[in-house]
């Protein structure tokens, strides 16, 4: 009989009662009392497999250790974790997998945020009693297009076999040979370059699988890291930025269960990249930089001098729900414009997958639909207005407007006004350009295609002269004398706003500020 | 204002002054002395209310410095603190590195377990770091009363201890040299025969420097009777140390609650009787001869041993062994990036500084650094006692009452 859910057990871990659900392990029962029961291979998000005997318990009524990763808890156990026996076999089996470790601590990436480093501090802490040589492997292997392999650090805990099986689906890593000449690789003819490949880095325990993005470029624990939504597509993942003076080192999964759970694609993974590229640093008018009060006059009165009716405002899939709001409030209630659009990348159908990856590419489709009502156009009718000459002045937020060559050719002729964070697409043609902060540096929300709001946090200020595209949309509205953009100081007024008004957003919240925390004291303090 | 004056000076009236005194003019000043002066130790400022060369009201304001000792701490490993303590009151460096290492080893439960020798080398360099202090407070406040003579005499000889202590330990002042769970390397091979004839220079030079001073009548003259504070005065106002001892008061956190090996060594506690800042220096004086004292018999006891506890959570593993094996890597590791993990818990460890009582309040939440660190700093404790002192007396007289108070810039801003 499989228990159901709600069922629920009560079992005695180190002499504490605590209830837990019925068919959870005793790893995961011990994190009920904040008892970390130490485990190389365990992972919530795969499969048990219970190779690397570092979780082993004993149980009351069992003549041997139990691997806490592989009992199932019930009613009236008794587990002990501090006896003498546990204690024992858990210092063994940390002196047993450091026996052919390399003392490679100075030179690996993953040394700050190492399991190895830290169970054998918490549980061993003896000196080394080996008088051998150590078997090498090879250092450097390369298994795909974006890992490399340092077999010599590999403790055998299969975890990234596991995730090529379990979440990318694909069979890609195997282990040869036995004993202490094991030795991962890749299963015959395969190479380690699924989609999702880079979560075996995340889930390896040790620096034996490093990103060929990431190593050598940055110590783990000299970054910071702040929550945030990964803005590769439609599905949203909940990632951590790892980022340093003022710019991002790497982007690693966040655990939301309900979203992403433990995964995200490696595509997903280098969106970081573009943060920094042909970065929109000044205002520019007519191609030059300039100060922000006299691009924002520009560009008031361009919209004040051009009829509502051949005024075309586009929103952005791309940004914020916080900037798509008020730009919309701008343009509908203050301005009079009928003509709303919503830009944003093509969706990449072949991208699709039912793991995690969604053909549409922008990370707030939702959010603006939910804003503008459904049935507002897309790129595709703005460049038939544009061939008829339905329109005088457009404002752009983001630069991200897929238009035909002839379009943006039209586009040059009629007064144009973006607001965006590139020096890209339609920001180049434009009139007036402002510097819009990049999705890395901004606080907001945005809504991923399950409908979920999820929230960003702000990694480091705004590069350049740049401003959140909120705040850029709320000066331009007071430069075009609009009422009502006054009162907001933060992407939380706007937000809270957006909530009051616009029905789909209704009981979302803010949430809780984080500020960037450092790596190194990340996982100590709350 | 004529009635503050009358009512703080305890003078006369203008006019029942005689014709002379009559035409000087008679408002009050307001003067800055400070934060920068020659005649003040560290950066403090004092907003001084003068009537003519009376003092009648000083207001003394510390904080130019922006160490943030404390807040610093909060974001450092309990053994990246050292560098900060070194630069509490700088020149007595050892006795705050002792203090802060006593408060993570109440933390951490460990205190019997230090090594013998690792004790008594404790005592040792605090000893040698107290007559440092001293000598550099005698000397600097004759330097400023005009003897310049003695300044240089005694910096000569504080010379040679610094030497001695930067061969322990490879540096005159920035030394951390003392660990949580005993000190860092051992004494160098030769450690006594150098202090031995360290001793032998030394004393000659205090006593030259006692024959200039003591009866000289220009210090005399400025110091005796000068910046005198009662004894319930002092304690009303927390001050500890030699200020507090020279007003009469036989209190010494060594004597009285014994830390360390202090507890097993004999040496007597200098009082004053009148609390002023003749008094201040020759408790001073007597308390160098005292440590020299207390070294001695250190030195004479101490046996050979390990000077670092064993428990790998504490201590750091030997380098060769760190660059050869894995297991004492990560130790390393683990020791440099996340620190010495110290339980949950609050503890207090105070030691007799080169000033008084310092304390360290240390506040553990389990992880590599402390969750606070507060300082109790006797200068800053001191300082406050400073204001009721100066006002009254002369401009000149702040000079000798604020070189006795012997207040530090570094600790005092903590």
């Amino acid at each position: 009989m499989t228990p159901s859910k709600t069922e629920t057990v009560t079992l005695t871990i180190d002499g504490q009662e605590v209830t837990v659900p019925a068919g959870i392990n005793v790893i995961e029962a011990a994190r009920h009392i904040g008892l970390e029961i130490s485990s190389f291979c365990y992972h919530p998000g795969l499969e048990v497999v219970a190779v690397c005997r570092q979780c082993l318990v004993s149980i009351e009524g069992s003549a041997k250790l139990v691997p806490g990763c592989q009992a199932q808890v019930s009613d009236g156990m008794v587990v002990q974790t501090a006896d003498d026996r546990s204690t024992t076999a858990r210092r063994q089996m940390l002196e047993f997998t450091l026996l052919n470790h390399p003392v490679d601590c100075p030179i690996c990436d993953k040394a700050g945020e190492c399991t190895l480093q830290e169970l054998y501090f918490d549980h061993d802490n003896q000196g080394s009693r080996v008088d051998v040589p150590k078997v090498r492997k090879p250092k450097v292997v390369d298994l795909g297009p974006y890992v490399v392999l340092d077999a010599e650090r590999c403790i055998l805990c299969d975890r990234c076999v596991r995730v090529c099986d379990e979440v990318a689906g694909q069979h890609q890593l195997e282990f040869r040979n036995r004993g202490d000449h094991s030795e991962l690789g890749t299963a015959p003819g395969a190479r380690l370059d699924n989609p999702y490949s880079l979560n075996t880095v995340d889930v390896c325990p040790v620096g034996a699988l490093t990103s060929k993005d990431y190593r050598f470029t940055m110590r783990a624990w000299e970054l910071f890291t702040t929550p945030s939504i990964c803005q590769g597509c439609a599905t949203g993942c909940n990632i951590e930025v790892h980022h340093r003076s003022d710019r991002v080192w790497r982007i690693q999964p966040r655990v939301n269960l309900e979203v992403n759970e433990y995964w995200m694609c490696d595509e997903g993974r280098f969106t970081y990249h573009d943060l920094r590229e042909k970065r929109l640093l000044a205002p520019l008018v007519d191609g030059l930089p300039g100060r922000w009060d006299a691009a924002l006059s520009r560009a008031a009165a361009v919209l004040k001098n051009t009829a509502p009716d051949r005024t075309g405002v586009v929103l952005s899939a791309h940004q914020t729900n916080e900037a798509n709001y008020l730009l919309a409030r701008l343009a509908k209630d203050r301005l009079g414009v009928t003509r709303l659009y919503v830009g944003g990348r093509k969706p990449v159908p072949g991208r699709a997958d039912d793991i995690l990856m969604d053909a549409d590419v922008t990370s707030n489709r939702e959010g603006v639909l939910a804003i503008t009502g459904p049935g507002v156009d897309g790129p595709a009718a703005l460049e038939t207005a544009l061939a008829e000459g339905q329109l005088d002045a457009l404002l752009v937020l983001g630069h991200e407007l897929p238009l035909s060559p002839e379009a943006m050719e039209t586009a040059r002729s009629i007064d144009v006004v973006v607001i965006a964070e590139h020096e890209l697409g339609v920001a180049r043609i434009a009139d007036v350009a402002l510097p819009a902060a990049a999705w890395a540096e901004v606080d907001g929300t945005v809504t991923n295609r399950q409908g979920k709001v999820g929230r960003m946090h702000a990694a480091y200020p705004p590069l350049g002269q740049s401003l959140p595209a909120w705040e850029v949309i709320a000066r331009l509205a007071r430069a075009c004398d609009a009422t009502g953009f006054e009162k907001h100081e933060h992407a939380r007024s706007v937000f809270e706003e957006m909530v009051a008004q616009i029905e789909p957003f209704a009981g979302a919240r803010w949430g809780r500020s984080v500020r960037p925390m450092q790596l190194r004291f990340a996982n100590s303090r709350g | 204002m004529a009635e503050l004056k009358t009512l703080v000076l305890g003078r006369k009236e203008v006019q029942d002054l005689d014709d002379r005194a009559e035409e000087l003019p008679a408002e009050l000043m307001t003067v800055n002395m400070g934060p920068s002066h020659p005649a003040m130790h560290g950066t403090v400022r004092i907003v001084l209310t003068v009537d003519g060369e009376r003092v009648v009201h000083g207001d003394i304001q510390p904080g130019y410095l922006h160490r943030c000792f404390e807040k610093e701490s909060e974001y450092a490993t309990y053994t990246q603190i050292f560098p900060y303590t070194d630069r509490l009151n700088y020149v007595s460096p050892m006795i705050n590195n002792v203090g802060f290492a006593m408060a993570v080893e109440k933390l951490l439960d460990i205190v019997d377990e230090i090594p013998e020798r690792a004790e008594y080398i404790r005592v040792i360099v605090s000893e040698i770091s107290r007559i440092t202090d001293h000598l550099t407070c005698v000397g600097a406040s004759a330097m400023e009363l005009g003897a310049f003579t003695p300044f240089l005499y005694l910096l000569k000889a504080r010379e040679w201890l610094y030497r001695l202590l930067e061969e322990l330990c490879g540096a005159r002042l920035t030394v951390s040299y003392i660990r949580v769970g005993g000190v860092v390397q051992d004494l160098t091979d030769d450690f006594t025969a150098r202090w031995k004839q360290i001793r032998a220079d030394m004393l000659p030079v205090l006593d030259e420097v006692v024959g200039m001073l003591n009866n000289n009548r220009i210090f005399r003259g400025r110091m005796e009777g000068v910046g005198a504070m009662s004894a319930e005065d002092a304690l009303a106002y927390g001050v500890t140390g030699p200020c507090l001892r020279a007003c009469g008061v036989d209190y010494d956190i060594r004597k009285d609650h014994p830390y360390g090996k202090y507890g097993e060594l004999e040496f007597d506690v200098p009082v004053g009787t009148r609390g002023d800042c003749l008094d201040r220096y020759l408790v001073r004086l007597i308390e160098i001869r005292q440590s020299i004292r207390m070294v001695d018999q250190c030195l004479e006891r101490i046996e050979d041993g390990p000077v670092m506890i064993k428990d790998p959570r504490v201590a750091m593993p030997k380098k060769s062994e760190a660059y050869n094996t894995i297991e004492a890597m990560i130790r390393h590791f683990k020791h440099i990036v996340d620190g010495i993990r110290v339980p949950p818990g609050q503890a207090y460890a105070y030691v007799e500084g080169g000033n008084g009582e310092l304390g360290f309040f240390v506040v553990s939440d389990g992880t590599g650094r402390p969750w606070k660190c507060y300082c109790r700093s006797p200068s800053f404790i001191n300082l406050q006692s400073v204001h009721p002192l100066i006002q009254g007396g002369l401009i000149s007289d702040i000079v000798p009452i604020f070189g006795m108070i012997n207040m530090i810039g570094g600790e005092c801003d903590k």
